[in-house]
């Protein structure tokens, strides 16, 4: 009997040595990643733009996978808004800034997806540059006592006056995610954090609102974003990763 | 789950950033008011004008009836050193009757018993960009007085010391009585 189980006991073990090394060979599979150009557009301008009659905007974006986590990065647009300043309620002056602006930089996926899952929590900078115009459309004069005018701001011009020529560049925090909705088509939002770096202002009117960077508060050169964006992920070759480890962590599995 | 926090506490704290923005109350700068000052004919020292009146033609309004603060002095009071008047920014000039010993005709209110000269200030308005929640203010240049002189004027003399007024720290305009 005893002689009986100790035959068992060796066929068991050869199996599970068997099965050790099936398992093993499992883990060392290769999987294939896609890598490749991802095109879209923010849909938070257009919205705005058809919602709001002092706006009009459009930014496409894109990005291009360079390594497992690293992706390049790219925003072009175009903004036009006329704003108008009050103190109190009486207006002071309205002024339109138009222009169109570049964000060139990169991406880092900090999220591990499961394998077969796309989708993306990311960190990233941009190099922003902007050229556009200013034009004042009217203004008033600031006076605290209105001893001749009690009633509203003395009206100081209506003719418009353009300021052109003007441009802003800065570096841009970037934080956002974007997840994979159908295949390779993806929604993403994301957050931006820029600061101004150079900003070329005319000697009689203040850069006051810079496409791409939004409003340019007084003393700080802080700027804050975000966008809303609908992206197609174009395949354009795969590269084959090699798992070595046993354990199956697979970063980023794409 | 635990690299999600740190992104969307990030995310949180930039949306949360855009709200912490300047109020826009305009601090920065004014249109300024032209600075009169007093002095003695003879000495040429600070000499204040016993119950000053001043009235603006342009709008038929007298200065300092609701607070001294306003414009450095009060209606009909002994006035300081000097004193601030308001320019009209919409027309190159503007005109005050300066009273001295101003007071009520015991029969007609509407009278006053004091010693009025007119004075006519004329310049040329500027506009300045201050900041985003002030805008514009105006500045005046060449600047300039007339006034016709007859023997029973209380005012003797006016001498210009700043024909640019982009502030009102120190006095434009002083007048000799």
């Amino acid at each position: 009997m005893s002689r009986y189980f100790i035959s068992l006991f060796f066929i068991l073990t050869a199996l599970m040595v068997r099965a050790q090394e099936e398992v093993a060979k499992k883990d060392t599979i290769t999987r294939k990643y896609s890598y490749g150009l991802r095109v879209g557009v923010d849909l938070s301008r257009p919205t705005l733009s058809f919602l709001n009659d002092n706006y009009t905007g459009l930014e496409l974006v894109g990005d291009f996978r360079l390594t497992e986590r690293w992706w390049l990065a790219a925003e072009l647009g175009n903004e036009e808004r006329q704003q108008e300043e009050t103190a109190g309620a009486l207006p002071l002056y309205t002024y339109t800034s138009s222009g169109s602006y570049i964000k060139v930089g990169a991406d880092y996926n900090t999220y591990t997806n499961w394998f077969g899952m796309r989708n993306q929590i990311h960190i990233g900078g941009r190099y922003a540059f902007s050229t556009f115009s200013q034009t004042l459309e009217n203004f008033r004069f600031f006076e605290s006592n209105r001893f001749f005018s009690p009633d509203e701001f003395v009206l100081g011009s209506e003719t418009s006056q353009e300021f052109s020529g003007l441009n802003a560049s800065w570096l841009e925090f970037v934080v956002g995610m974007k997840a994979e909705i159908f295949k390779n088509m993806y929604v993403g939002i994301s957050a931006r954090l820029g600061h101004l770096i150079t900003n070329g202002e005319d000697d009689n009117f203040r850069n006051l609102w810079i496409p791409g960077f939004n409003k340019v508060t007084e003393g700080a050169k802080w700027g804050v974003g975000y966008n809303y964006t609908l992206s197609y992920f174009l395949p354009l070759y795969k590269k084959v990763k090699k798992k070595k480890e046993v354990q199956d962590r697979a970063p980023n599995g794409q | 789950m635990k690299r999600l926090f740190p992104v969307l506490l990030l995310f949180t704290m930039i949306v949360q950033f855009s709200s912490c923005e300047k109020d826009d109350i305009c601090v920065e700068g004014d249109t300024p008011l032209l600075v009169v000052g007093f002095y003695d004919i003879v000495d040429t020292t600070f000499k204040s004008v016993n119950n000053l009146r001043i009235r603006a033609l342009d709008n038929d309004s007298i200065l300092g009836l609701e607070s001294a603060e306003e414009f450095g002095f009060s209606d009909r009071a002994n006035s300081p050193d000097s004193i601030f008047l308001p320019l009209r920014i919409d027309a190159m000039t503007t005109q005050f009757e300066f009273i001295l010993d101003s007071a009520d005709d015991d029969q007609d209110a509407t009278i006053d018993t004091g010693n009025i000269d007119t004075l006519t200030f004329d310049y040329l308005v500027n506009e300045q960009f201050v900041s985003r929640a002030c805008g514009f203010v105006a500045n005046f240049n060449d600047l300039d007085t007339t006034r016709q002189v007859f023997s029973t004027d209380w005012i003797k003399g006016i001498n210009i010391l700043d024909t640019t007024i982009t502030n009102s720290n120190l006095i434009h305009v002083q007048i000799f009585h």
